[in-house]
């Protein structure tokens, strides 16, 4: 048995496992990624914007699923584009995957080794990390959705607080004026933006777990408007506090935000660490659930068992992980990453809906509804 | 078998050589004159009943008649419970269980007679699970007391209680009650099933039960929930949860079992729904205090004075200049101090628990600081951490939490909060890999589940909570109209 299909996830733990697996590294460097394309403190219309491309994606994804109820995108690539290229297709992903999983625990390491421990190797950070990342995904996609649900509110909770504290430094003119230089800046800065919604894509797996996968669209459009507003109000705090030539200069503007701030009288007048809190908490989330991903496509692929993946990935992804020299390295193969998204989700879905659409026609693959 | 009462008696005699408080009394029955004898357990039979009901008509008022089995159960016993045996071994194992046997001589059948005294203890308060309001009574130690208790509690037809037997040398009756039409017939099944498949020789206490029918016991967490109080056990199975009772114990399991289960106390639903609601939040507050305090005080000591405010941190560093310990070991040596003075004070009687809180608690804790062992914020945090975990009503969970806090200690000291961040994780994803009887141990926090949130960290006013749990898939799924 490849994977366990008596589980079984409701609508809401997708809508929650896909705002989980969006939300993660870009939180910390959004504003200063967006603010470097624009030059303009617009960044937050880009975001806006990048959010919808990203709803528009997943919509196009789950009209492309629809046809192969209970099925994975790895199981049915191949009734579309036959065997051979379906099996490349679904090897890039399953590489595209452990790539994002790869990104996630290094930029974990790069910042848990800035601002937690320093001194402590950053292999035995990112080791004990999969480990409790690989407990989890033993326990298959109910336990993941679950934990998911844990999480997700966590992070609201706190990230409304931390944001709440930190309206003291926010000044309404680091954002005047709005679209000062025209449309063009936004737009440079959509690409940078519709990359940190990443993750959408994990609806192409998901689907096939769902109780009732007529519902995925609203999944999909809930479980992007969480990322979305949290992007929002990131950029737009961090923006407006920092100003755009604040932002620019700084590697985690965020956390650097949340640092200024200081309330006097409580007990804690720094709330950095919330927020570091929450922020692992998500890595944590989008890292398993890319890497469960890459390990079901894998099991799929090969008709062999899951457990067995789960376990070998590790070491890959592992000294994938280790690839980037410096944090310069690792910014680069974020970037890669996002190009590469654009192009497997952004283009390739339309593209295979096309062909799948035609083929209906002629009634192979789509009769098996 | 023949009916001759001396070859019988000869049989009896060669068993019960090794059983001296098994007596024989031979006697002649009035009118006929027919030889007979009882055989009766000293102490474990009723011995008044024996002289009324069986000496007293056999001696005085039977008539010419001749006896027979059917004379005697119709006309002459005046007892409600009599069984008809020919088998020696069978009367030998009666008359061990508080019955007395009747042998007349040239009848073939043997008589066994119900005459089990049954001496109980009193119903009393149970005194783990003392409450400020509710009802006094508690579970005690014989299992018919026990399900009259229930009976009386929720006199309803649909409370179906199933006897089982178990144990292999040491023969237990063990009762699994639930509410026919309430609850999940799959869950009955299983704990049926789970139930029988107990192959031990003996259970002295229900705490064997739960050991081995639980789901996982490598898992820290309790996944029965223990009780000694009939009105706790009674709202169990109105949400549709089913209760085990085992002969000679007064704690009653109870099953399917969530984590926020385990956090609420029936005092809750005693009092208004304020308090109850407020309570509750304060008891899920402490039990996170209790679990992580120590770990975080080791995180921020060790790894990131940066991350608490400045003067805090100067005035914690100024106070543990003279410590010679690294947090971890200072924080242990004061956590294991407190575990074995609360191991202490439960094992001590009870007018010298309280003085041995003050020389441990007060007098250690103060010497202890005096001798620039460990730092006061320490003896500070290692009280707020000890009293937070007395609020829990579970003892098991409690234990559960102290064991795990030790654990949260060294992820600490490895890698400081981030350890501390990730071993809540792995606490979490335990948490909702594990099931109890079919159901996620942590419903209903996840799967979200709305309606059942009515009755989780927050107890709703009793007018809104008008369904049972969800969780439970209870035949009848209405709790209120």
């Amino acid at each position: 048995m490849a994977y366990q299909a008596k589980d079984r996830i409701t609508s809401i733990q997708t809508a929650v496992i896909l705002a989980n697996t969006m939300l993660g590294a870009g939180i910390l460097t959004l504003p200063r990624t967006v603010a470097e394309k624009t030059g303009t403190p617009d960044g937050w219309i880009s975001v806006i914007i990048g959010g919808f491309l990203a709803i528009a994606a997943g919509l196009i994804m789950v009209m492309l699923s629809k046809p192969f109820r209970g099925k994975t995108f790895y199981e049915y690539i191949g009734q579309i584009t036959g065997k051979w290229l379906g099996s490349l297709i679904s090897l890039i992903v399953v590489g595209y995957f452990c790539l994002i999983a790869s990104f996630e625990i290094r930029v974990l390491a790069e910042v848990a080794d800035f601002f937690l421990l320093e001194g402590t190797p950053s292999w035995a950070i990112i080791m004990v990390f999969m480990w409790v990342s690989l407990y989890l995904v033993t326990g298959g996609i109910n336990a993941i959705a679950r934990l998911f649900e844990i999480i997700l509110p966590i992070t609201i909770f706190v990230f409304v607080i931390v944001t709440f504290f930190g309206i003291t430094l926010f000044d309404v003119d680091n954002l005047r004026p709005v679209l000062g230089q025209g449309v063009m800046p936004v737009l440079n800065g959509v690409k940078t933006t519709a990359i940190t919604f990443t993750g959408f894509e994990a609806i192409l797996i998901i689907i096939a777990f769902m109780h009732r996968p007529e519902k995925a669209s609203k999944a999909v459009i809930v479980g992007t408007s969480i990322p979305l507003m949290i992007y929002i109000i990131t950029v737009v705090m961090v923006i407006g506090s920092l100003s755009v030539d604040g932002v620019v200069t700084r590697t985690w503007p965020t956390l650097d935000l949340v640092r200024s701030v200081e309330i006097e009288g409580l007990i804690f007048e720094r709330f950095e660490s919330f927020l570091l809190v929450i922020w692992i908490m998500q890595i944590y989330s989008t890292f398993t659930m890319t890497y469960y991903a890459a390990s079901l496509g894998l099991s799929q692929m090969s008709k062999r068992n899951l457990n067995g993946f789960l376990y070998g990935l590790l070491p890959v992804v592992f000294l994938m992980a280790n690839i980037p020299k410096n944090l310069a390295g690792v910014f680069r193969m974020g970037d890669f990453i996002g190009n590469l998204s654009l192009y497997l989700f952004g283009a390739m879905p339309l593209l295979l809906l096309a062909i799948s659409k035609l083929r209906g026609h002629k009634g192979e693959g789509i009769s098996r509804k | 078998m023949y009916g001759s009462l001396s070859s019988n008696l000869q049989k009896v005699r060669a068993i019960t050589a090794r059983h001296s408080d098994v007596n024989i009394r031979e006697f002649s029955i009035a009118g006929s004159s027919v030889g007979a004898a009882i055989i009766y357990a000293d102490g474990l039979a009723d011995k008044d009943m024996i002289d009324q009901h069986i000496l007293k008509v056999l001696m005085n008022d039977v008539g010419e008649e001749t006896i027979t089995c059917s004379i005697l159960t119709n006309k002459v016993l005046t007892v409600s419970q009599i069984t008809i045996t020919h088998e020696i071994e069978e009367i030998i194992r009666k008359v061990l269980t508080g019955q007395t046997a009747l042998l007349v001589d040239g009848m073939s059948e043997m008589l066994i007679i119900g005459t089990m005294l049954s001496k109980s203890r009193s119903i009393e308060e149970p005194i783990s699970e003392a409450l400020v309001r509710g009802p006094r009574t508690g579970f005690n130690e014989t299992l018919s007391d026990n399900t009259a208790l229930l009976r009386r509690h929720g006199e309803n037809a649909s409370l179906s209680m199933i006897a089982m037997k178990v144990g292999k040398r040491a023969s237990k009756d063990l009762i699994i009650a639930y509410m026919e039409d309430i609850a999940d017939s799959d869950i009955v099944e299983e704990v049926k099933r789970r139930v029988s498949k107990i192959d031990i020789d003996n259970l002295p206490e229900s705490g064997y039960v739960e050991q081995l029918i639980e789901d996982n016991f490598l898992s820290p967490f309790p996944q029965v929930q223990s009780t000694e109080r009939p009105d706790r056990v009674i709202a169990a199975l109105m949400e549709g949860r089913v209760a085990i009772l085992l002969d000679g114990t007064p704690f009653a399991l109870i099953v399917p079992v969530t984590f926020s289960m385990l956090l609420q106390s029936p005092e809750d639903y005693y009092e208004r729904w304020m308090s109850g609601s407020l309570l509750r939040v304060l008891r899920f507050a402490a039990a996170l205090i209790s679990l992580l305090t120590p770990s975080l005080y080791i995180s921020f000591i060790s790894f990131h004075p940066g991350l608490i405010p400045t003067k805090l941190a100067v005035s914690i560093m100024a106070t543990r200049v003279g410590v010679p310990f690294s947090s971890l070991v200072e924080a242990l040596i004061m956590e294991i101090a407190i575990e074995i003075l609360r191991e202490a004070g439960l094992r001590l009687p009870k007018p010298i628990g309280p003085a041995m809180g003050i020389v441990g608690g007060l007098i250690i804790g103060e010497a202890a600081v005096q001798a620039g062992i460990v730092s006061p914020i320490l003896v500070i945090v290692v009280a707020v951490t000890a009293i937070s975990s007395f609020t829990i009503p579970q003892y098991s969970v409690g234990i559960a939490l102290r064991m795990l806090r030790f654990i949260a200690m060294f992820c600490a000291a490895a890698f400081g909060l981030y350890g501390v961040i990730l071993f809540f994780l792995m606490l979490c994803v335990h948490v909702v890999k594990l099931k109890s009887f079919g159901v996620p141990y942590a419903s209903p926090a996840v799967p979200y589940r709305l309606n059942d949130w009515k009755d989780f960290i927050l107890r709703m006013p009793l007018t809104m909570m008008k369904r049972r749990p969800k969780m439970l898939k209870t035949k009848d799924k209405v709790r209120k109209g």
